[in-house]
């Protein structure tokens, strides 16, 4: 068995299409019109927001209400989670998690397709930020240990099924502790038995997400493969092979 | 420092560690196609995108991710 603390951190709209929008790029090339109604959003947000000038000043503003209502919807989901750290914090959290997905949008702006509404672009980042900043708050204080000891099974009360149930989950966990590389083991318990989130996981041992899911989805093909050999799922690929 | 749950397999464990994810869809694909799926879906709950929805039974990071957009999207609608 070996451990590895890893430590505590630190404390629509659609694309617009309002008549009485100045129709941007229809003016000057390469200058756009300037906007006569701050309450409406650019008809070309990929153009205003990437000509200096009236239009683009106006475009950032209203991309950061964007990217906030984004933010305050995810942290509104997950506050049960920050657990009672109040409305300040929840608030911090947001704005801060609305400045950070601006400025990681704008670095992607030029990988905007138009396959979807810009606006649904643009929240996800908002949502990818926030949902990542309250995980990071739920486990400033708790430590990761990265343990590859022996699991133990507890499949709860007793059911009908309760044997076979009871004799995949031991063999999953032999395969667990025989399939797989160390490192493979260490984050497929951590991120599915502790439950500590992916990107937690990540920050702390200064890794991507990305990483990990790579990790993860090759660990639970080697415990899938050893279950097929064992005989405890159908063999093939693909989807419906589970016994 | 926090307490240290018991490591055991539950059954939603166990569902989990024996999860299908292939096909391979990365985190970082996934975030790159999450706004069209989210649409595709809206507009079609009958939609197939087996790579996609696979990574979201497989990721709940990014699974919390698709439901929250979702949800966005229809709040505003």
């Amino acid at each position: 068995m070996s451990t590895e603390a890893c430590g505590t951190t630190p404390d629509d709209t659609g694309q617009g299409g309002d008549p009485r929008m100045t129709r941007i790029g229809e003016g000057e090339p390469g200058r756009a019109p300037s906007v006569t109604d701050p309450e409406h959003d650019p008809e070309d947000w990929v153009l205003a927001l990437s000509i200096e000038g009236p239009d683009h000043q106006h475009a950032l503003r209203r991309l950061h209400d964007l990217l906030l209502r984004a933010a305050r919807h995810q942290v509104g989901r997950m506050d049960r989670l920050l657990d009672g750290a109040g409305p300040d914090v929840a608030d911090e959290l947001t704005h801060q998690a609305a400045d950070e997905a601006m400025v990681a949008l704008l670095a992607k702006l030029h990988t905007f397709k138009g396959r979807s509404r810009f606006t649904t672009w643009a929240y996800k980042f908002g949502i990818l930020q926030a949902a990542t900043a309250v995980r990071s708050q739920m486990w400033r204080r708790r430590q990761v240990v990265l343990d590859d000891s022996h699991v133990t099974v507890d499949l709860g009360p007793s059911v009908e099924e309760y044997a076979e149930t009871a004799d995949l989950a031991r063999a999953v966990r032999r395969a667990i502790d025989e399939a797989l590389t160390p490192h493979q083991r260490r984050i497929m318990l951590a991120l599915l038995v502790d439950e500590v989130p992916i990107d937690v996981l990540a920050e702390r041992l200064g890794t991507t997400r990305n990483a990990l899911y790579k990790t993860l989805h090759d660990a639970r093909v080697r415990v899938r493969a050893d279950l097929t050999a064992a005989g405890y799922l159908r063999a093939g690929t693909g989807k419906g092979n589970d016994r | 420092m926090t307490e240290q749950r018991p490591r055991a397999i539950t059954r939603k464990v166990l569902r989990s560690l024996t999860q299908d994810s292939e096909p391979w869809l990365s985190c970082d694909d996934c975030f790159e196609l999450l706004d069209e799926y989210v649409e595709r879906r809206l507009a079609d709950p009958g939609d197939v995108d087996t790579a996609m929805a696979t990574h979201l039974e497989a990721c709940p990071a990014c699974a919390e991710e698709a439901d929250s957009l979702q949800a966005l999207l229809t709040s505003n609608e």
